[in-house]
């Protein structure tokens, strides 16, 4: 079985997020045995953000990296798993809600494809960026 | 304007019409508008106030950081107004060549009408001491008055005030204090005995560093503002408002941060590396603390807060500029007045010409300017809300029910905050509030 990273960047969706990873020095966590949950958003996720967003971003690191572990939980968690909670602590630190009933939503971003699974985790695969707040 | 799904021949809305008291508003928003009605005077009135606003916002950015880095501890600070060259042409990090992130046209330096300002005041040339006694000058109070109300209220999001409570921020003050008294025996001791005090100096220091940041970004987008109406390419309110949105997203990830310079050396009070960003522990702290909720103003109004005439909770305040009567705000030395009267210097003329043609004229154009001003504001509040709402929650033209009832409930929310009486939303419905 591939890793989290080798999964994104086989299926060819997801340039900017891998791009985001190395920029916020994140490769090396997410190569670790985890295992992690990734929400991972898709290339036109991040296009449709206002011009200038993802560059701010990308100049400055911490920064870059606060959002993107937003994406991310500890652990391992298929959907079963997620629905059974409402909310769920990202490592970030602020909690992603997620959606009990259909569709399959993480906070405001709709799950396209769930439950990947990985040598080192989970990636569930969504329309946006998500934001905490 | 209630969300619907065009079929040919039937318009049927998604959700049922909004029953709040502020419906009408709530639609406009859920149709992508503003609080502020698109009328061609509103926007008039809201572009000229942003660029008289941007004049001395190019001030107060760079003294804030003048003080938050290099003033920083000075137990006299009696020249704290008067910034050094070196943050006078201090680049702007989001204008100018230099910029990584080119969207703003403006230069990286002071605004030239700033700068002449400076030299001229409303008097005439002469000396910077006699200008700042003379107090023809750029009231930099208001800024400061800015700063405290977000240092007082605390709270309202982001990770900054955690921050501030930290081992690692008491660690980072104390090297900076040591550093910067060092060989000050006095000044040591008083360290030593009341290190508190000196702390919550230093932390106040952090909020002058996150406000000048905060700034730094706004001026050159009003600026912009600005520019684009005059060249005709920013024709309606819900336009103007959409320039916000999209600049608040693009400096999202702007880092917050307090770093001081003492002999040469940078000290990193708040290092970059903490993840801070502006929208975060910038931006909406700052509309919180300051649209909001700030203060009463001394010598305005006599508040009781025995007879719960001060809301007991910090949160319930609403003293800030959405809610402010404007006419006996205008009394000398409070800060909105402080920062018409700024603004009063750099009107386009076009708003001088507007203002003539209104109630006393020349007599009562402060007043005029911050009735303007609140107008100005609720559009900003307008852009924040759909900046939130976008990050947040769902587009406009989501064709879920259950996402077009969560953003009514997230608009609803907030146009709660506007039901009490002192709110001005009601007012800036109509021209005729001036």
């Amino acid at each position: 079985m591939a890793s989290i990273l080798e999964t994104a960047l086989a299926a060819g969706a997801f340039n900017t997020l891998l791009a985001a990873v190395d920029a916020a020095g994140l490769r090396g966590a997410l190569e670790g045995p985890g295992p992690f949950t990734v929400f991972a958003p898709v290339d036109d996720a991040f296009a449709a953000l206002p011009p200038g967003t993802v560059q701010t971003l990308v100049d400055n690191p911490p920064q870059l990296a606060r959002i993107l572990k937003y994406h991310v939980l500890a652990g391992a968690h298929g959907r079963t798993d997620l629905v059974a909670q409402s909310e769920w602590p990202s490592l970030e630190g602020a909690p992603i809600p997620i959606r009990c009933s259909e569709p399959f939503e993480v906070k405001n971003a709709t799950v396209v494809t769930a439950d990947i699974a990985c040598d080192n985790g989970i990636v569930h695969v969504i329309d946006r960026v998500i934001l905490p707040g | 304007m209630t969300p619907i799904v065009s079929t040919p021949g039937v318009r049927t809305p998604l959700i049922p019409p909004s029953t709040h008291p502020y419906a009408e508003v709530i639609h406009r928003l859920e149709a992508g508008g503003s609080m502020l009605p698109d009328t061609p005077e509103n926007l008039q009135q809201i572009i000229g106030i942003y660029k008289a606003y941007a004049v001395p916002m190019d001030f107060y950015w760079r003294d804030l950081l003048y003080i938050a880095e290099r003033v920083f501890l000075n137990p006299l600070p009696a020249f704290k107004y008067f910034i050094s060259k070196e943050y006078l042409d201090l680049p702007n990090s989001y204008a100018g060549d230099q910029s990584k992130l080119r969207i703003w046209r403006g230069g990286e330096k002071a605004h030239p009408e700033l700068l002449e300002f400076m030299e001229r005041g409303e008097t005439r040339r002469m000396p910077k001491l006699l200008h700042h006694l003379w107090h023809d000058r750029v009231n930099m109070e208001f800024a400061e008055a800015c700063m405290q109300a977000m240092f007082w209220h605390q709270g309202m999001g982001g990770r900054f005030n955690d921050f501030l409570e930290s081992d690692v921020y008491k660690a980072n003050a104390d090297r900076a204090i040591k550093a910067y008294f060092k060989g000050n025996l006095v000044m040591l001791g008083l360290y030593k005995l009341f290190p508190d005090m000196f702390m919550e100096q230093v932390k106040q220091l952090s909020f002058y560093a996150n406000l000048g940041l905060f700034w730094e970004v706004m001026a050159p987008v009003f600026f912009e503002m600005s520019d684009l109406y005059d060249e005709g390419k920013l024709t309606s309110v819900p336009e103007a408002m959409d320039f916000l949105v999209n600049g608040i997203f693009a400096v999202a990830g702007r880092p917050i941060y307090h770093h001081v310079f003492i002999r040469g050396e940078c000290f990193e009070i708040i290092p970059k590396s903490e993840g801070f960003t502006w929208l975060y522990e910038a931006a909406l702290p700052y509309v919180e603390a300051v649209f909001y909720r700030t203060s009463p103003f001394r010598g305005t109004k006599s508040y009781n807060a025995q007879a719960y005439q001060v809301p007991a909770d910090q949160a319930d305040f609403h003293y800030g500029i959405l809610y402010a009567d404007v006419f006996p705000v205008g009394s000398a030395g409070i800060p909105p007045t402080l920062l018409m009267q700024d603004m009063l210097h750099f009107l386009p003329p076009y708003l001088q010409e507007l203002y003539k043609q209104h109630r006393r004229g020349e007599e009562d154009q402060l007043i005029q300017l911050g009735i303007t001003f609140q107008r100005s504001m609720y559009n900003v509040t307008s852009a924040v809300i759909q900046a939130l709402r976008c990050a947040l929650l769902y587009p406009l033209d989501d064709t879920d029910p259950e996402h077009l009832a969560a953003n009514r409930r997230f608009f609803e929310a907030q146009m709660d905050r506007f039901l009490r009486p002192e709110a001005r939303l009601a007012d800036i419905q109509t021209q005729d509030y001036r």
